[in-house]
């Protein structure tokens, strides 16, 4: 299964998951952006992360398994290199950036808590996502 | 006597369940309340949706309110009713549950949710594991004595005119409610589904004052919560008239605390009589 993921495929479905998130998130589509972080940016939830899974689930026809996105970020790396108490290691740091590779390595603190991860999910790591389960 | 499955309770008899697949339920509205709102019909559908998925992850985790895509109110329910509750679920696990559900009174549907979907929180954290299961059995064994529900307090709200069209005001979470006792015993938090009759409430003024009307409430949609409510909460409510197209319209309306939106739906009309 290829991972590598073009811009193009980004850009094919990115006009209807910005649909989807403002509309899970009740704000105008203006203000949704490739790397808006919906958290800091569009002050989402951890229900409206479910919500826009559940809709871009329903959108696209996909199944996004639950902890995916952390499963992939992980890749071969086990829980315990990945992150201790809580922190990011430094091997997990490098394997978020290159998961990431979208979002501004500014953005990127270091030391990473495990938990602030989601903070930096932008609209397009929705974009990648599904286009990872299309492809997969 | 305990508050537990009594002062917010709305399934007394499971009649069928395929655990995290589908459910039929019943209740049975106790006479002797004065009212039994729409918004707890839609409650009764959640409950029962509840149940299947507590069963299916063995009662280590239980859902809460999250989202309800739509909400039909297509009839009426009255005190001394029986609820048949059919419901369908495609996710039980545990993270959430996304199901849809009918309640029927006789032979006809008095309301419908589509697409609902409910995270998941730890049962130890708000409910006894032990006595939510003891409950399901019950359910499904012989079924609960009907007539435990006493009816719920109504909740004052303030409300004024903001402009045309546009109203805003503010409530308080009770500080002390019998349905805390039920929702949930180790954590009280409002129902969102209370909450859901405060807001139709709190937009009563904007229905009247509508152009083109007499409209009549139809159902919600996009019904989100987004954060507990605890006791003693104070939350600003905003509703404006979100559209008007013919003989359908719909109001925003959206309660806040401080800058955080706290929950959303449209309140959906259409020109027609009940």
């Amino acid at each position: 299964m290829s991972t590598e993921i073009s811009q193009a495929e980004i850009d094919a479905i990115y006009p209807q998951v910005a649909e989807i998130v403002a509309d899970a998130l009740g704000c105008d589509e203006d203000e949704v952006k490739p790397d808006s972080s919906l958290i800091n940016d569009l002050d989402a939830e951890s229900i409206d992360f479910l919500d826009i899974v559940f809709r871009l689930e329903q959108e696209f026809k996909v199944k996004i398994p639950r902890g995916k996105a952390m499963e992939e970020a992980r890749g071969e790396l086990s829980e315990e290199e990945f992150e201790q108490g809580g922190i990011v290691t430094d091997a997990g740091l490098a394997k978020i950036k290159t998961y990431l590779a979208e979002i501004p390595a500014d953005r990127i603190a270091d030391p990473l808590k495990s938990a602030e991860i989601p903070k930096l999910f932008t609209t397009e790591t929705f974009c990648k996502m599904v286009v990872r389960e299309q492809k997969g | 006597m305990s508050d537990h499955f009594r002062a917010f309770s709305f399934v007394d008899r499971i009649l069928s369940d395929k655990q995290g697949k589908a459910i039929v339920g019943q209740y049975q509205i106790p006479d002797l309340i004065r009212k039994f709102p729409m918004s707890l019909v839609a409650e009764s559908i959640g409950q029962c949706a509840a149940m299947s998925s507590m069963a299916a992850v063995n009662f280590k985790h239980r859902p809460v309110a999250g989202i309800a895509s739509v909400v039909e109110f297509c009839g009426c329910a009255r005190p001394g009713d029986i609820l048949k509750l059919e419901v369908s679920l495609t996710r039980a696990d545990e993270e959430a549950v996304a199901y849809s559900g009918v309640a029927w009174v006789g032979d006809k549907p008095v309301a419908k949710l589509s697409n609902c979907l409910g995270p998941m929180v730890l049962m130890e954290d708000f409910d006894n594991p032990v006595a939510v299961r003891k409950r399901y059995q019950l359910l499904v064994d012989s079924g609960a004595e009907p007539d435990a529900f006493g009816g719920v307090e109504s909740v004052d709200f303030e409300s004024v005119e903001k402009s045309d069209g546009e109203r805003e005001g503010q409530f308080t979470v009770p500080h002390e409610a019998a349905f805390f006792g039920d929702h949930f015993p180790r954590r009280p938090v409002f129902p969102g589904t209370l909450l859901m009759d405060l807001k139709l409430k709190f937009v009563a003024d904007l229905i009247v004052d509508l152009e083109g009307g007499p409209w009549t409430v139809v159902g919600m949609q996009d019904v989100k919560l987004r954060s507990f409510m605890p006791p003693g909460e104070l939350l600003e409510l905003s509703g404006k008239v979100d559209k008007i197209d013919g003989e359908q319209a719909s109001i925003l309306v959206q309660s806040r605390k401080g800058k955080r939106r706290n929950s959303s739906a449209r309140v959906m009309l259409e020109k027609k009589i009940l």
